[in-house]
């Protein structure tokens, strides 16, 4: 980044108290045209709210904001559009009755004068073009009926519609698939060479790496690096100026393996809960904690509910200590010994007219059998699970819930089910929205509770928490788990991958079955990595050319019957030693070079070789085009 | 473990706890009600003698008995976050119960058939509102027209004088020195009030109002208690017009008019939130209290009946006002 371009916006000493938390304390933050800027920090440190700030959802305390040379003082998000700055809110700040068009020119129904329809209509299709969901996302469709992923790619066509100087991207990949994620990358380069001004807030590490020019840095409200050059950084510097000092053990250690002998203690098979669950299974042994990998919109927090009998189910059956189990209401999973902390605290977590005994105390008064509160038998546990959560204080028991950080909210949230003693645990997004100190004791809480013998599920969009924490991952993808893998061969690149939509993976997926059935053979999509196949796709049309793995499974590549094929480079068909099977590898690329593991075409052995270039240039092309 | 995270998340409670002792105090709600309601008698007492008399005082009590009662059911439906207009019209209806039935039945059991008839009318509202998920100003509305309507037809239109002379000792009886009237009263409140605190129930209901989905979640039984308060309303409706047609000897099928903006009333100026989850029963018999003190001050007064609905509406208004100023949890 060129330091003599003049920065477009400045934001000088920005302060902003909600109700007692002070969410900014002195912020400093400087974007200029023609750049990306990575805005970066942990949960809470207020990159959000001063996003808004910026963006006028939102007014400051105290500070101030040059826009372009002139104090700007935006009073609502129309005056800073009016201005020129536009954010691209997560997808929940559309109108899910309105047509995915009216959406997107919702900020224009605000202005006086007439619209033009036809006019509104091309610049709609053009914008849906260039983000690669013109054939999936009809002009006039209901955004509620979308997915997640289309929604939020609706939310920044919405943006764009505006034609802004400044674009604020407020996490936009964490509902994107990877091909989505590097479409948007692409949009975003194209916007930095037209010399408009990008924000980019997110806390995928890979990401920021791959995109931003510069990046700032928050934390508790204040900015403590401002505009440092990405390419001057490296990860681990990062991980500090957002942390403030190294994580220690709990980021770093991944967990030991269960030792084998712990018994199932849940096991959920062809679990469907229409319409966001259609097929799930898994199982969790005693004293292990198994991840549930996926996009928002994947139906993992469904799958939770439905075994907490939150949710009726259609199908499927569950199982406690291998003994059936039909969940009708939330209070027989929890008198079954199912404890469940919900993704979203404030609206299935805190009862805020409660002090934080009640709160603590409102499982077990679900549990409790009788017309009184049987407390006071409790006592004793309470003072106890009080100490261990670090409030060791008498009169705290009394104090409104609503006066503790968000951390410590979820904290007695999940001392809530301690307190009951569990068998299984279920946690959805247990990390959403806490400190980085607290969420150090969270993991460690949960790894106590692990070490006792308790089935942990935890849920999370996080990635590196689920790695870090849990010792296998089943891989969710538009209601059905597709992959049960252990931790130890994942990392977060193949997460993301195998946790794709499948919607916004058909392209792919029509590609492979048309080379299959023209071939009359085999046609899969797999990472290659660290000796293991990696395998997001494959269709099988001819089953004497099945390459043997299916969609999610990770086999040793000495294991897989093309192992041949895999393990050598080539530009052609190669013959497996016992002839059986001939497979093509095809290495391929993102538009932005970016690796997106090969393309194999597999055909029997007997089969006459097909000439290899045509089929090689054909995959390539359609990729380039797809990303 | 985490030190200096745990400090940090105390502050908001150690600033609390350092604010100065009249602002614990008035933290109280039912404190600040209370010395509210106080401030209203002095005043009441300085401006007319007749005010601060034992027979005034009983009078006060008397005047009290109808629509506290009433008050109780209000509050239990509006801690879930609910609204009951249809109180009044119940109340009335059951009363034409009553009235028929005592034509054919000893009192006990006419009695019990119109607080029956009350109940009955609670769980249908309370099923369409807790079970099925309507609105509860919708729902109860509706019934109140429903309800009114019967006691019209049930009654051809007129009151029931021909009453039999022991339905009087429900209200002249004496108990420890105290009419059945008041003492009915006062054992429902304290019957109610342990119910609300002290029982599974009762934390229920709190709960459902201030957050449904989370005591959901947490295994409580909230269809249950989402119907419950409207049945308890629908009886204490009827029990209070028992009460006042034993006063009056007389049962008309307009008994009950306005009763629930009443109760409502006492239960707002009591400190309930209407959006639920927040209030106690000892702010709404202080709501009670001074809402009849209000009419009775102001007839002692001699002021013109027209006049007092505006006092009554004047002071609902700043007891609200003056609760969120003083409320350190106003601006959430």
């Amino acid at each position: 980044m060129d330091h003599s371009v003049p920065d477009l916006l400045v934001a000088r000493a920005v302060e902003k108290t909600f109700d007692r938390t002070r969410a900014l304390r002195g912020a400093e933050f400087a974007v200029a045209a023609g750049e990306v800027h990575g805005l970066l920090g942990a949960n809470g440190a207020g990159k959000s709210t001063l996003s808004k700030i910026i963006s006028g959802h939102v007014r400051r305390d105290a500070g101030e904001l040059i826009w372009r040379g002139a104090l700007l003082n935006a009073r609502s998000a129309k005056e800073a559009i009016g201005a020129g700055i536009t954010m691209v809110m997560q997808e929940t700040s559309l109108a899910p009755h309105m047509s995915v068009i009216e959406n997107i020119f919702l900020p224009e129904l605000g202005r006086p004068g007439r619209l033009s329809y036809r006019r509104m209509r091309g610049r709609a299709g053009e914008l849906l073009e260039t983000l690669g969901i013109a054939d999936s996302v009809p002009l006039e469709s209901e955004v509620g009926s979308l997915s997640a992923a289309q929604r939020q790619l609706v939310e920044i066509a919405k943006a764009l519609a505006l034609n802004s100087d400044l674009l604020i991207f407020d996490e936009p990949t964490t509902s994107l698939s990877p091909l989505e994620v590097e479409r948007l990358f692409a949009i975003m380069t194209r916007l930095r060479a037209l010399g408009r001004a990008q924000v980019f807030v997110s806390h995928r590490l890979e990401e920021v790496f791959a995109i931003t020019d510069r990046v700032t840095v928050m934390r508790e409200g204040r900015t403590v690096a401002g505009g440092l050059l990405t390419a001057s950084l490296n990860q681990s510097e990062l991980v500090r100026l957002m942390v403030g000092h190294d994580l220690g053990n709990a980021f770093t250690t991944r967990p030991e393996p269960v030792a084998q002998g712990g018994k199932v203690v849940l096991e959920v098979r062809g679990l469907r809960c229409a319409p966001a669950v259609r097929d799930v299974s898994f199982a969790v042994r005693a004293g292990e904690i198994l991840g549930l990998g996926g996009l928002v919109g994947a139906g993992r927090s469904e799958t939770l509910e439905a075994v907490f009998g939150l949710r009726q189910r259609q199908a499927g059956e569950i199982a406690l200590d291998g003994q059936p189990f039909h969940p009708r209401k939330p209070v027989d999973a929890i008198r079954a010994g199912i404890g469940f902390v919900a993704e979203d605290r404030r609206v299935q977590g805190l009862v805020p007219d409660f002090s934080v005994r009640e709160n603590l105390l409102l499982g077990h008064l679900g549990a409790h059998r009788g017309l009184l509160l049987g407390y006071g038998r409790r006592q004793q546990e309470v003072r106890a699970l009080m100490f261990r959560l670090g409030l060791d204080d008498e009169h705290l028991l009394d104090a409104n819930i609503l006066s503790f950080s968000g951390g410590m909210q979820q904290k007695i949230i999940i001392g809530r089910w301690l307190l009951l003693r569990p068998r299984v645990l279920l946690l959805d997004e247990p990390t959403k929205g806490v400190d980085i100190a607290t969420r150090a004791s969270i993991y460690a809480i949960l790894r106590e509770l692990a070490g006792q013998g308790v089935g942990i599920v935890v849920v999370s969009s996080d990635f590196d928490e689920l790695l870090t924490l849990c010792s296998r991952v089943v891989v969710m993808s538009d209601g059905a788990s597709l992959a049960d893998l252990p931790a130890a061969i994942l990392d977060e690149e193949k997460l993301t991958l195998l946790a794709a939509p499948r919607t916004s993976l058909q392209h792919n997926s029509r590609m492979l079955r048309d080379l299959a059935e023209e071939l009359g053979g085999a046609g899969f999509w797999a990472l290659l990595d660290g000796g293991r196949l990696c395998c997001l796709d494959v269709v099988v049309a001819n089953p004497g050319a099945d390459p043997g793995f299916r969609t999610g499974s990770v086999p040793l590549i000495g294991e897989c019957l093309v192992r041949t094929a895999l393990e050598t480079p080539a530009n052609g068909f190669v013959f497996e030693p016992d002839r059986s099977r001939q497979t093509l590898v095809i290495p391929v690329k993102s538009q932005r070079g970016h690796d997106m593991g090969a393309i194999g075409i597999t055909l029997a052995g007997g089969a006459p070789t097909p000439p290899s270039e045509a089929i090689r240039s054909r995959v390539q092309a359609l990729f380039a085009r797809l990303t | 473990m985490n030190q200096a995270l745990d400090t940090k998340a105390l502050e908001p409670v150690q600033a609390r706890r350092a604010a100065p002792w009249l602002r614990r105090i008035t933290g109280t709600l039912e404190i600040r009600m209370g010395l509210l309601a106080l401030l209203l008698a002095v005043v009441l007492s300085l401006l007319s003698k007749h005010f601060l008399t034992s027979t005034n005082l009983f009078n006060l009590l008397d005047q009290s008995v109808v629509v506290g009662i009433v008050a109780i059911g209000m509050t239990f439906v509006i801690l879930t976050g609910g609204i009951d207009l249809s109180v009044g019209s119940v109340g009335g209806l059951a009363g034409i119960v009553l009235g028929l039935s005592l034509l054919h039945f000893p009192i006990p059991v006419a009695i019990l058939l119109g607080v029956l008839t009350g109940a009955g009318l609670g769980l249908v509202s309370g099923v369409l509102i807790g079970r099925f998920g309507l609105a509860a100003f919708v729902v109860t509305l509706g019934m109140m027209a429903i309800a009114r309507s019967l006691a019209f037809i049930f009654s051809g239109a007129t009151s029931i004088t021909n009453l039999p002379e022991a339905l009087n000792d429900i209200v002249y009886k004496s108990f420890f020195g105290l009419p059945a009237n008041v003492l009915i009263f006062l054992v429902l409140y304290a019957a109610a009030w342990w119910y609300l605190t002290f029982t599974k129930g009762g934390r229920t209901i709190y709960a459902i109002g201030s957050n449904r989905e989370a005591a959901r979640t947490a295994g409580l039984g909230v269809t249950f208690y989402s119907v419950l308060p409207y049945v308890v309303s629908g009886a204490l409706a009827a029990v209070a017009i028992t009460i006042s047609s034993a006063q009056m000897m007389s049962i008309d099928p307009l008994a009950g008019i306005n009763l629930e903006l009443d109760a409502i009333a006492a239960v707002v100026i009591g400190g309930a939130s209407l959006f639920g989850g927040r209030g106690t029963l000892i702010g709404t018999l202080i709501g009670v209290f001074m809402l009849v003190m209000i009419r009775n001050g102001l007839n002692l007064l001699g002021v013109s009946a027209f006049w007092q609905g505006s006092a009554v509406g004047a002071v609902i208004i700043a007891a609200v006002l003056v609760d969120r100023i003083l409320s350190t949890r106003g601006s959430r």
